[in-house]
């Protein structure tokens, strides 16, 4: 990280992506979320699902502004473990990078486990409870084959990802036009919600759960870095990003809770249901919540029931694979700022993508891939998991790390956030949240950001209702935390680096490089002024 | 292609004034129309992020 470094001819990212590109790198994987998060939210939040969404939402956005703001100012590689390493110092950046790592993996998991469940609506022989072994042994291939492809440098081309991205937003605004227009009932969204509001135990559980749906805000800061001017271009594209996401959110929960059925549905008993009443405890459904809405919608159901699985299916794949190789990245970059060994650093020596990386988040993907399915493969495990952690199934087991990952991971950045604005306030920031309260520290001017600590109250309480919810997101979050701490002190005890403090570095000259490699170069020339004039402010009253 | 953008957030701001003018019909519902509320209000936003965009291309250097 140190400016002798970043001057070495190493190879860089090309900045090519444009605005559109940039919007749908952040689509194509933070837009596939709502394919996992709806079922499952509806499972538990019953008719507060509406609310579960607007609270993670409401968080969410604080999120993405938070992620905005410091992606635009230091678009590097690394986003939010880069951020809070430079805002609370080494240690902390690890774990939030760490935090990061476990949701990629996760990602991996849990999105080929949903991109089969949706398959599995056009191919039954794929469906969870009736074929548990084939279900694994496909997202296992799915998982090892997403490795493969990335170690041998093949990655979805951005145009792909732009393809994807318009044909899912072109056909989720129709199914959800047509949905209000022709299915919903305002009385029966009422309804649902006056009479079948959750107990505070299933709506904390619920709200976690929804968070799920808006994770993956690292690929604003991916994006960044291969962005050209990307404090323009950033703040334009995120802004987009993020409203789009919570319209989609808030739109389908009201939507489902409101839905009157174009199909009638029916129970056990043969008694009429409501459509969210199809998914408490039953996780094929909950997989493919959106194919099961598009369903549903009269007339425009028919042709949505043959496509949306598949466009599904298609964007949970992409999303999975980005998984694989942000992983991939995310270590890299831990590793060049010394918080993992430089192990992770080694690239193939012919294909030159970092194969040990690769590996090694792959494999932890595929265990916990057998820990998710083991219920389902076998019994005696189900018995064990109803004993030990309330019966979850396999996709509720990788969405509580995924809950608690991101969770973690954006409490540490809103952190990061508030230290950087203290520390660090003579970087321009083209981007600013809003809500500031202007002070003084240290003869600088700051603005504290009241969005972050909003923000900050918001994440952790998710962190809290993850702890308090999730048998098995309570053990398994934690754990892997510790494991990373431990792997950390470790490593830098061996290197001789400080264990708790942090490293010496050179941000100052660190910044400019980023700056003018990014082509901000009258963001840099407004960084170098103020530096200058800091410095003789403190030079005059010394 | 810039007016075709127009047209679309101007039909995006559009649909969130009609959610939110619904909404507020409904207001005794209570706190069951607050995510609708919600809805209608970052859709009018994203309308008008758009429209402060493409009038931030149309104008002259």
């Amino acid at each position: 990280m140190s400016a002798a470094k970043s001057k070495s001819p190493e190879p860089e990212l090309r900045r090519t992506v444009t605005p559109w590109g940039s919007f749908a790198w952040g689509y194509s994987d933070v837009g596939a979320d709502i394919f996992v998060g709806l079922g499952l939210v509806l499972a538990w939040a019953a008719g507060a699902s509406n609310v579960a969404f607007l609270f993670a939402g409401v968080v969410y956005v604080c999120i993405g502004l938070a992620y905005t703001e410091l992606a635009s100012t230091y678009p590097v590689a690394g986003g939010g473990q880069y951020f809070v390493m430079r805002g609370l110092g080494d240690l902390f950046g690890f774990i939030a990078g760490w935090a990061v790592l476990l949701d990629f993996t996760i990602d991996v998991t849990l999105f080929s486990w949903s991109s089969v469940d949706y398959t599995s609506q056009l191919l039954p022989a794929l469906v969870n409870s009736i074929h548990p072994w084939l279900h694994f042994i496909v997202v296992l291939g799915l998982v090892l084959g997403l490795c493969l492809l990335n170690m041998m440098g093949v990655r979805e081309s951005t145009a792909f990802n732009g393809f994807v991205s318009a044909l899912d937003v072109l056909s989720e605004t129709l199914i959800l036009c047509l949905g209000f227009l022709f299915a919903f009932r305002p009385e029966l969204l009422i309804h649902t919600m006056q009479f079948s509001w959750p107990a505070p135990y299933q709506l904390m559980l619920g709200t976690s759960l929804a968070i799920v749906s808006f994770v993956g805000l690292e690929s604003i800061s991916q994006a960044a870095q291969e962005t050209q001017r990307p404090a323009s271009i950033i703040p334009r594209t995120s802004v987009a990003l993020i409203l789009t996401i919570l319209i989609f959110a808030l739109a389908y929960s009201n939507l489902a809770l409101g839905l009157h059925p174009w199909h009638p549905i029916t129970g056990p008993n043969g008694h009429p249901m409501q459509f969210w009443q199809i998914f408490p405890h039953n996780a094929d459904n909950q997989g493919k919540a959106v194919a099961l809405l598009a369903e549903q919608v009269p007339y425009y159901g028919a042709f949505a029931a043959l496509y949306v699985p598949v466009l599904g299916a298609v964007l949970l794949l992409i999303s999975s694979n980005s998984g694989v190789f942000g992983s991939s990245r995310i270590a890299y970059a831990m590793s060049t700022a010394n918080l993992l060994p430089a192990l992770f650093q080694r690239v193939h020596a012919r294909y030159r993508t970092p194969v040990i990386s690769i590996v090694f988040f792959s494999s932890i993907a595929v265990i916990e891939l057998i820990f998710a399915a083991l219920p389902a493969l076998f019994p005696s495990a189900s018995a064990l998991y109803s004993r030990f952690f309330h019966g979850e199934n396999g996709l509720e087991f990788l969405a509580d790390l995924y809950a608690f990952g991101a969770a973690t991971s954006y409490s540490f950045v809103f952190l990061g956030l508030i230290a950087l604005r203290l520390r660090d306030p003579l970087s321009p920031r083209k981007f600013k949240i809003p809500l500031n309260i202007p002070m003084r520290v240290a003869g600088e001017r700051v603005d504290f950001p009241v969005i972050a600590v909003i923000g900050f109250i918001g994440i952790f309480s998710i962190l809290l209702f993850t702890l308090r919810t999730h048998a098995l997101g309570r053990i398994f979050g934690p754990t892997w935390l510790v494991l990373g701490v431990i792997l950390y002190l470790l490593y830098r005890h061996h290197r001789r680096l400080p264990l708790l403090r942090s490293q010496r570095r050179h941000w100052r000259t660190d910044q400019i490089d980023i700056l003018r490699r990014a082509g901000e170069l009258e963001l840099m020339d407004e960084y170098i002024a103020n530096l200058k004039a800091s410095d003789a402010r403190r030079a005059k009253q010394t | 292609m810039l007016v075709l953008r127009g047209v679309l957030a101007v039909a995006m701001i559009l649909c969130g004034l009609a959610i939110l003018a619904r909404m507020l019909m409904t207001v005794a519902a209570g706190f069951a129309v607050l995510p609708g509320i919600v809805l209608a209000a970052a859709m009018i936003a994203l309308g008008a992020h758009r429209i402060s965009l493409i009038l931030r291309a149309r104008r002259p250097v």
